[in-house]
């Protein structure tokens, strides 16, 4: 039997596959996201992981933070790398050369996955391949300085969507990325927020269960590009998850199930009032997000209900 | 050519703004006619890790050297703790001038990093928090810095740094003339102070010693990497609270929060790999834990 | 009727081969003048004459993508592309060949747009020339098949780990019907030993695959994969050695023909070689004394073999199938040039392009090439590049 905490009713694997003297930023939400899965998935795992943070924090030659099987290769590809692992892994198995169930999980930031990979993790999904698909999505390219990306959201500054005389900042509404991948009708998306570990940990244990690709998108609090102090990180992934800016939701077999569901959502301004990067947003425009916020909720709060 | 060319060295944290001090030094310089550059080292480190950051400055000849400083004639250091895990004067020149920001008196300073330099020292961090209200004291230290060496005018910080800052430059300005006002000097002593650390020599292997594809197979092995070193403040138990709820070691982004040895359901934060992040003292919903200053 | 002699395609040529060599994985994105190739390779999966995953990938990029993961992981990988497809691959060859994955690609080799051309020349392939890969070129359909069989052995060795480049000129090679003499499986399992990568991704012992290098360990990692790069000349020797014991038919990095005697030497690459081979032909019946060099192994560079087998002639004439845009010379001549510039005798060397975007090169106009460039280097033209049969 595998060494377990137990919390409350719930037991979290001891063991821990990410060793720690991992060089990520002091609070960072995604390298703690990255070490609960790692925990989850346990070490009948291979990972391939797309260019980013957790890829330069964990692997400088010549050592490694991992503890299971890890390759790197590029920014756009984790998804087709994933695919010849599987491919392999089952041409081999067939033909005895392998016998493990080994689970083939890739894992990308945002610009990974939203932007320049979407076209790779697109094929990857449409084939079918059995993987689980990890997004950690901090909202911008942080790994190489706050650059703005498709996942980042309206309002929000960063060095290439700056605030400025004639700018709010980001002025495109953050790409729904979980439902672009439910769209494939892929049998398991959900979304979820290490500040919500025991979710975080049931929803990668069932991904592991599925039969065909399933796909988890973590909000990774970044203190360091959202301009927020290193021991709030868990708070503002609460706060995304109440305020309904992020919310905590599964898509199985394309129903969708709300995982946290507040009687009233909080409003947003105690989630952006924390972060340096919304700092200079007027009234007016918090309001229009609040606006924009709440009816987002009510539509999946819609789609939940439906059977 | 008589070489003319003064060279910096910062040590730094990555976010406390040590790139930022070399370049308004670099500013000021040019603006006074001289030549100047200012650089960082980049490296994967972040927020948090110690980082350098690099200046030369010649009022005489043009500057051609691109490459990393090895023998500075100054160096500045801005965080107290990187004194105790980095050989900071390392290379430093004969008589060259060490800036360290620490809260311990110039006496207590000199007995642990005397040597055959000037050394000043000021409590940056206390300016820092009083006038900016924040830990980041790379504009502070630039007055320790020009009291210590002289190497620019203070006048001439003024426009870089309300380029640099805008609104916030007023007291950026003030926390830098209260530094230079502060500031202790002691000249150079013949004899180095004992070092009460041996500083890890990085060693690096051969092309023969690398496995094809560079693979790594030592699993976990970035686990001798001391990430302790980069925390400013740490976390202390009172462990009559504690309801053993494991939410610390959840949460703790290091996966450095583990059982307490020999004492069940306790958990606590090995110091080797604590950052000090404070999300262990945030989280606890028992005030079991607070954060303290590294000192 | 000879035992095993059939007529086929040098597209199926090829895919039988990776058939024989029981290729694992198969991930691979249609291209012409590839296609026939992967179509064919996908049947095979499908009437269950090949034990393999086919894994229709959406993009070149993904492919060798995909080929990554496979490779890593332990399975025997397989890919052909063409022009585009390689160029659009061209990030991730750098990674097959720094990660040392001894995955096997046919190159169609095709020229590049624009305008558009599906056409075979060079350009492809000269534009990846120093991703790190083995790579090697077939004249005609039985070396097609017979250079993707050593292919698996040359990559797969536990000291070479690196993979490996099987060109073959798009239409000219690949959609030519010609004689092959086939190997039974049972040869080819004789000759090609199972996959086994010594490193492969597997929870029994962890490995990371991809860890990045700071400015004080990448020149290390550069200098050990050049090393081993030039390094595995050796095996491939060795293996075409072998080979041609179990087939008769006999491969050397540098190939010639009737060099002995030579003092002009034309210098070909791919199927063209058999075309200049009349014109040489033609030329001895004259009397003249010219020979013709064919580069089989273009990376790594034969060096030793290459100085040695020009090293009588006086003049070398270099047909390159690419340009180098902005040149002092096209990219084979370059090559040239700089493998002969350290001897202290050494023949003078004159420089054309030709057979672009599928421009057929005749013998007669390999003739006309030969004496042109006897005439260049008479009158001492050596720093001009000509291409030929250009309208004006």
């Amino acid at each position: 039997m595998e060494k377990v905490i137990t919390m409350e009713k719930n037991e979290v694997p001891f063991e821990e596959y990410l060793a720690p003297g991992h060089r990520a930023c002091t609070g960072c939400g995604e390298m703690l996201a990255v070490r609960l899965i790692a925990k989850t998935l346990g070490d009948d795992v291979i990972i391939a992981n797309a260019t980013g943070c957790v890829e330069i924090v964990s692997s400088p030659l010549p050592t490694t933070s991992w503890r299971v099987p890890w390759i790197h290769t590029l920014f756009e590809n984790t998804s087709a790398v994933a695919s010849g692992i599987e491919a392999g892994m089952k041409a081999m198995t067939r033909k005895g050369r392998y016998s493990r169930k080994t689970k083939v999980v890739a894992m990308g930031g945002d610009g990974a996955t939203a932007d320049i990979g979407i076209q790779s993790l697109s094929g990857a999904l449409e084939r079918m391949h059995e993987f689980i698909y990890i997004c950690f999505d901090n909202e911008a390219y942080m790994n190489t300085g706050v650059q703005r990306s498709s996942a980042t959201p309206f309002g929000a500054s960063t060095t290439t969507s700056p605030a400025g005389k004639q700018s709010i900042g980001q002025m495109t509404w953050k790409k729904n990325l979980p439902a672009i991948v439910a769209a494939h009708d892929i049998p398991y998306v959900a979304t979820a927020c290490p500040s919500y570990p025991l979710d975080m940990i049931n929803k990668v244990e069932k991904a592991m269960k599925v039969k065909g690709p399933a796909y988890i998108h973590v909000l990774s609090v970044c203190p360091t590009g959202w301009h927020s102090q290193s021991n709030a990180t868990i708070n503002l992934g609460r706060l995304a998850a109440l305020t309904g800016i992020f919310p905590l939701y599964e898509i199985e077999q394309g129903r969708y199930k709300l995982n946290v569901d507040p009687a009233q959502l909080s409003p947003i301004e105690e989630y952006t009032k924390l972060q340096g990067r919304f700092r200079h947003l007027p009234p007016e425009v918090l309001a229009s997000i609040q606006e924009r916020v709440t009816d987002e909720y009510v539509k999946l709060k819609k789609k939940a209900a439906e059977v | 050519m008589k070489d003319t060319t003064i060279e910096i060295r910062w040590h730094g944290r990555g976010g406390q703004g040590a790139v930022t001090s070399a370049e308004l030094i670099a500013m000021a310089a040019i603006a006074e006619g001289e030549y100047a550059q200012a650089f960082p080292s980049f490296g994967p480190e972040r927020r948090g890790a110690p980082v350098l950051a690099f200046n030369r400055i010649d009022n005489a000849n043009p500057i051609r050297a691109r490459s990393s400083v090895i023998n500075p004639d100054i160096v500045a250091v801005l965080d107290p703790g990187l004194l105790y895990i980095t050989d900071v004067v390392s290379g430093l020149k004969q008589n060259g001038t060490l800036i360290v920001n620490s809260p311990k008196s110039l006496v207590d300073i000199k007995s642990e990093f005397g040597g055959p330099w000037k050394l000043a020292v000021v409590n940056a961090t206390a300016i820092a928090r009083e006038l900016l209200g924040v830990n980041i004291v790379n504009t502070t230290m630039l007055g320790a810095v020009v009291k210590a060496t002289g190497i620019i005018k203070m006048e001439s910080l003024v426009e870089p740094i309300e380029e640099r800052f805008g609104a916030r430059a007023k007291r950026n300005i003030d926390a830098c003339a209260k530094a230079y006002k502060e500031a202790e000097i002691a000249e150079p002593v013949a004899v180095r102070a004992r070092q009460k650390r041996e500083f890890q020599v990085e060693k690096w292997p051969a092309w023969q010693e690398l496995l094809p594809g560079c693979v790594v197979i030592e699993a976990g092995s970035a686990s001798q990497y001391r990430t302790g070193d980069w925390k400013s403040q740490h976390p202390e138990s009172d462990y009559s609270k504690c309801i053993k709820c494991g939410l610390c070691y959840i949460y703790c982004p290091e996966g450095c929060i583990v059982p307490k040895l020999g004492e069940e359901g306790f958990f606590e934060a090995d110091m080797y790999y604590c950052k000090g992040c404070g999300i262990c003292a945030q989280e606890c919903p028992k005030d079991v834990i607070t954060m303290v200053e590294e000192s | 009727m000879v035992k095993n002699r059939v007529s086929m395609e040098g597209s199926l040529a090829v895919a039988e081969a990776a058939k024989l060599a029981r290729t694992d994985v198969v991930a691979a994105y249609p291209i012409t003048p590839q296609t026939h190739i992967v179509e064919r390779l996908a049947q095979l999966v499908a009437d269950g004459e090949l034990d393999a995953n086919y894994i229709p990938v959406e993009s070149e990029h993904s492919a060798m993508s995909a080929c990554l993961g496979s490779s890593a992981v332990g399975a025997r990988t397989f890919t052909a592309t063409a022009g585009q497809g390689l160029e659009l691959m061209h990030e991730v060859l750098f990674v097959a060949s720094s990660s040392r994955l001894p995955i096997v690609m046919v190159v169609a080799n095709r020229a590049l747009s624009g305008p558009l051309s599906v056409w075979g020349d060079h350009s492809d392939v000269m534009a990846a020339r120093d991703c790190g890969w083995i790579q090697i070129f077939a004249e005609n359909v039985q070396q097609a098949f017979d250079l993707v069989i050593c292919a698996f052995r040359i990559g797969e060795d536990p000291t070479v780990l690196f993979p490996v480049m099987v060109n073959i000129d798009g239409f000219h090679l690949s959609h030519v019907i010609e004689p092959l003499y086939l190997l039974c499986q049972e040869e080819v399992d004789k000759f090609l030993p199972p996959y086994k990568y010594p490193y492969a991704l597997n929870p029994d012992k962890p490995v990371s695959i991809g860890a990045f290098g700071m400015p004080n360990i990448y020149t290390e990692a550069k200098k050990s994969q050049d090393m081993a790069l030039r390094a595995s000349k050796n095996v491939i020797l060795k293996t075409w050695q072998e080979f041609g014991k179990l087939s008769g038919r006999n491969y050397l990095p540098v190939e010639t023909y009737k060099v002995e005697d030579a003092e002009v030497l034309l210098l070909t690459m791919g199927s063209f070689s058999e075309t200049a081979m009349i014109a040489i032909d033609a030329l001895r019946e004259r009397g003249e004394k010219v020979g013709l060099i064919r580069l089989r192994l273009w990376r790594p560079f034969p060096l030793e073999e290459f100085q040695k087998a020009v090293a009588k002639a006086k003049l070398i004439i270099v047909l390159d199938r690419a340009l180098s845009f902005g040149r002092p010379t096209g990219p084979v001549c370059s090559e040239v040039q700089a493998a002969l510039y350290p001897l202290k005798t050494k023949p003078e060397i004159v420089s054309f392009v030709g057979g672009l975007g599928g421009r057929d090169i005749s013998a007669a106009t390999f003739e006309n090439i030969i004496r042109n460039g006897m005439e260049k280097a008479k009158s001492g033209r050596f720093d001009e590049l000509e291409m030929i049969e250009v309208r004006q």
